[in-house]
């Protein structure tokens, strides 16, 4: 355990080293005026000779490469991830202003898609070959092929726009000024569809994945011998087929969890929900570049620390894990 | 408590049991044996109803048919009154729960305790089969396969059953741990009802007092389990146990003809016995009460080839055979052990019709033997001490092999030639057109009494007679003779009477040693306990004398 543990450690510490690099390295390696590169043509034209220099001064620009690296580290130790023009704030802040959106609606997606993955997984791997296995397969096999976005489109128009029981967009219903239950009524309404279309979309993944490990462990000696104890249906199917069935999901949640947060940003904008898909798209159309790179770094970190949560995770639910080496 | 009838398992085409009866009464430890693929397994599976396939018959428990229980009422038997030891495989624990929780688990799902009532008895029964109790929180990945193995003897006990089905208890362990969960699966508490299942006789001995063969579906035979393996009566358990490498039998291993296959009409052995008549491949044979023992054979077990019942035979004076009674079972070697002028050979000779008995008489199958005829020598064939002499040497190899086939006046001449031709291959002679042709005395000692074997085989007896068959040749050659001759009788069945002046070789040869003294049978019994206990101080006398390795005896005693 203490062993993969700190190869863990290791491969992450690695991995966050480089993201850091590359969104270090790549607004300088662009051709041109680094300046232009970190902060667009139309902030500059803006600017006086005066800030200007300020601003290089401030990112060392005028320094070797590596004190300029120095100086990038030790701004984003104060939590200085430079200035947004479009939005005249902090890009830290602006960011932490989206981040909790974002975080509520993938966050509670993810855990949905897979616990309901897991159960469906079970329950129809239990019943393989059944009718009722056979219908959620197909059922969920076809869902599988439609982007999350396109599914955001279909719950929009369907639930909102046709039925009209949830509301068309944003996070919060606007100059409401609720608070307590009813502010968390509200939340919960907004995020209905985008969580839904995200928790459908990421579904079947998990589905699948539990449905085929479920059928290889019934077949697991281990299986007989739980029936044998006489145990009852449930305890057997979840304790002991589900329990092992789970393990390689978990796995694969951590893996696509980029893949889920990149989705929600697709989501998001079709619900005009707040987070940080909403604010990628409107930093890109005024080429807010601090804001875009601020998002990366977010972005790739969250993932990171995900990840790193999952390993530690695993373990403790597999056993067999934490001695394998 | 548990009783069988007509139980018939098949998964898909493949009848796995076919028509298995079997009873168990309370406190009894019954042992079910067979090679793997005889369905032992299915049939553990099958008394707790897992056995996922067609089934037929009844198996009742304590009176109640199991199969016509609901699968609530299933449940509450399982593991309460019936529970299984499983079979140590990977993965027949769950990986991914602790054994300590494993153990309690049927105890507390089946509501017989609170969970801290159940975990304190699982660490009870856990203690009591010697898992250390820092290992309770353990993962069965991270325990030695003796620690599982307690720890599934723990949870196989953990409800109390009246019955306890053990599948391979003792297999894929190492000797001591052996030893050890040996000693404490036998003394697991009297009342409980046990049903060893296992191919291992050693396993079978240790735990059982009674025992049951399975073979091809079916019991073949059933008694208790010492005298089953000291005397089996059905040719099937005779060959198991001649093919299970033991310290007890002396005689060398050896296997099974055939292999077993699966369906078989008739009786499940007849492809592979060497006692099958007609009806063995048509009608089923029920298991049948015969001196004490239950056995399914249409000839009511192994039977008796040759008797001989108080035999006399006087030159004037000298009573060279006095009163010998004998019998040699099909498929049996049987050694008669004496020193020259004991009488052996004459007794040989009577056999054969050189001389006639002065009192007593022989049976063949239980039909007194009177004249000899042609029918006689084609069933009873004897190989001489000196081949030299008892070939002709006018003949070639090939005419000496084929002439008894013309003297009995069998098949054609072509048919006689390739019988000949393949009985030559059979004792492991070449078969080269120029050494067909060859004559007896540009052979050696060796390849002599591989013809004398080959002319002797060329027939097809029931029984050899081989009278000191290597006292001409180098301990080497006639080392391998032996070896051909266990071989033979090994592929054919043959039944043997092997006559000796030495007990070494008699020992390796024969699974029953008579010792002859002035014309008197002194002892006659198995030859593990002639060799380990002898009774006559003759008997001692010529185990003493007879070679060894004593340097190595020495060094071995001390
Ligand atoms: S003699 Fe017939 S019934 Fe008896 S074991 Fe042999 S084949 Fe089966």
């Amino acid at each position: 355990m203490l062993v993969t543990g700190k190869r863990n450690l290791l491969t992450y510490t690695i991995a966050f080293v480089f993201i850091l690099a590359l969104n270090f390295l790549l607004p300088r390696m662009m051709p041109g005026d680094p300046l232009t590169a970190i902060y667009g043509d139309e902030a500059l034209v803006a600017m006086t000779p005066a800030l200007k220099a300020r601003l290089v001064a401030r990112f060392a620009l005028d320094q070797p490469l590596w004190r300029q690296f120095g100086a990038y580290i030790a701004a984003l130790f104060r939590g200085d991830l430079g200035w947004s023009y479009s939005f005249n704030a902090p890009v830290l802040k602006v960011i932490l202003g989206a981040l909790p959106w974002t975080l509520l609606v993938v966050g509670t997606s993810l855990i949905l898609s897979t616990i309901l993955g897991i159960v469906l997984g079970i329950e129809s791997g239990w019943r393989r070959g059944s009718k009722i296995d056979r219908a959620m397969l197909a059922g969920l096999m076809s869902l599988n092929g439609f982007p999350d976005f396109f599914l955001g489109l279909v719950l929009l128009v369907v639930f909102g726009v046709l039925l009209g029981i949830a509301p068309l967009s944003g996070a919060l219903t606007p100059y409401s000024s609720l608070s307590g239950q009813a502010l968390i009524l509200d939340v919960l309404k907004h995020m209905a569809l985008p969580v839904a279309a995200l928790t459908i979309a990421h579904l079947a993944g998990g589905y699948l994945l539990t449905r085929n490990t479920m059928i290889t462990v019934l077949k697991a000696p281990f299986m007989l011998t739980a029936k044998a104890k006489g145990l009852s249906q449930n305890v057997i199917k979840y304790r002991h087929a589900g329990r092992n069935s789970m393990l390689p999901v978990l796995t694969m949640t951590g893996i696509s969890l980029g893949r889920v947060v990149a989705g929600a940003l697709f989501v998001e904008l079709v619900f005009a929900y707040p987070g940080v898909g909403q604010l990628t798209y409107q930093a890109l159309l005024s080429r807010d570049y601090p804001v875009i790179q601020g998002v990366f770094l977010m972005m790739a970190v969250s993932v990171l620390v995900a990840n790193f949560a999952v390993d530690l995770l695993y373990p403790k639910l597999d056993p067999r894990v934490s001695h394998a080496h | 408590m548990l009783e069988i009838r007509g139980l018939r398992v098949s998964y898909g085409n493949d009848t796995v049991l076919n028509g298995l009866d079997l009873d168990l009464a309370d406190g009894e430890a019954l042992a079910i044996i067979g090679e793997s693929g005889a369905g032992k397994t299915t049939l553990g599976m099958s008394i707790m109803r897992l056995a996922d396939a067609g089934i037929q018959g009844s198996i009742r428990f304590n009176g109640e048919d199991i199969f016509t229980l609901s699968d609530e009422q299933m449940r509450e038997i399982r593991w309460n009154r019936i529970s299984m030891l499983f079979q140590n495989v990977n993965n027949v624990l769950n990986p991914v729960h602790r054994v300590l929780d494993q153990v309690a688990e049927p105890i507390v799902e089946h509501k017989l305790r609170s969970k801290g009532g159940a975990l304190d008895r699982a660490g009870e029964l856990l203690t009591r089969f010697g898992l250390p109790t820092e290992r309770f929180s353990a993962y069965p990945h991270q325990l030695s396969g003796g620690e599982q193995q307690r720890v599934l003897l723990a949870m196989a006990l953990a409800n109390d059953p009246d019955l306890l089905i053990m599948d391979e208890p003792l297999s894929s362990l190492d000797v001591t741990t052996r030893q050890e969960l040996g000693e404490l699966l036998r003394n697991i508490d009297g009342h409980r009802a046990k049903l060893v299942i296992t191919h291992d006789l050693d396993t079978a001995s240790r735990l059982s007092e009674k025992l049951a063969v399975l073979y091809g579906g079916r019991i073949v035979e059933t008694g208790s389990t010492r005298e089953v393996l000291i005397n089996p009566r059905h040719p099937y358990t005779r060959a198991l146990i001649r093919a299970y490498p033991n310290m007890t039998t002396v005689k060398d291993m050896q296997g099974i003809k055939g292999r077993m296959t699966r369906p078989v009409s008739g009786c499940p052995f007849h492809p592979r016995c060497t006692q099958a008549m007609e009806k063995c491949s048509s009608e089923v044979p029920r298991l049948n009460q015969n001196h004490g023992r239950w056995v399914a054979c249409h000839r009511g077990g192994i039977v008796t080839l040759l008797s001989v019942v108080n035999l006399s035979k006087q030159f004037n004076l000298l009573k060279a055979v006095d009163s010998v009674s004998l019998h040699i079972e099909a498929g049996e070697t049987l050694a008669l052990v004496g020193q020259s002028g004991s009488g052996k050979t004459t007794l040989a000779k009577i056999l054969m019709g050189l001389y006639t008995p002065s009192k007593g008489g022989i049976y063949l199958e239980g039909k007194k033997v009177e004249k000899r005829e042609k029918d006689f020598y084609r069933r009873v064939q004897m190989i001489f001490q000196n081949p030299g002499e008892s070939l002709s040497h006018r003949l070639s190899i090939l005419e000496l092999v084929m002439e008894p086939l013309e003297v009995q006046g069998i098949g054609t001449k072509e048919e006689r030639r390739e019988k000949a031709i393949q009985t030559i291959g059979e004792v492991e002679l070449p078969q080269t057109k120029t050494f067909l042709n060859t004559y007896p005395h540009h052979l050696s000692g060796g390849e002599l009494q591989r013809v004398a074997i080959a002319r002797a085989l060329v027939l097809d007896p029931d029984l050899l007679i081989a009278d000191e068959p290597t006292a001409f040749l180098d301990a080497g050659i006639g080392a391998k003779i032996l070896k051909l001759m266990l071989n033979l009788q090994e592929c054919r069945g043959l039944s043997m009477l092997y006559i000796t002046h030495d007990v070494a070789a008699a020992r390796k040869m024969s699974d029953r040693i008579a010792v002859m003294l002035d014309g008197l049978i002194i002892e006659e019994g198995p030859s593990s306990e002639i060799v380990a206990s002898p009774r006559q101080s003759y008997t001692k006398r010529l185990l003493a004398s007879a070679s060894s390795l004593h340097y190595l005896d020495k060094t071995s005693v001390k």
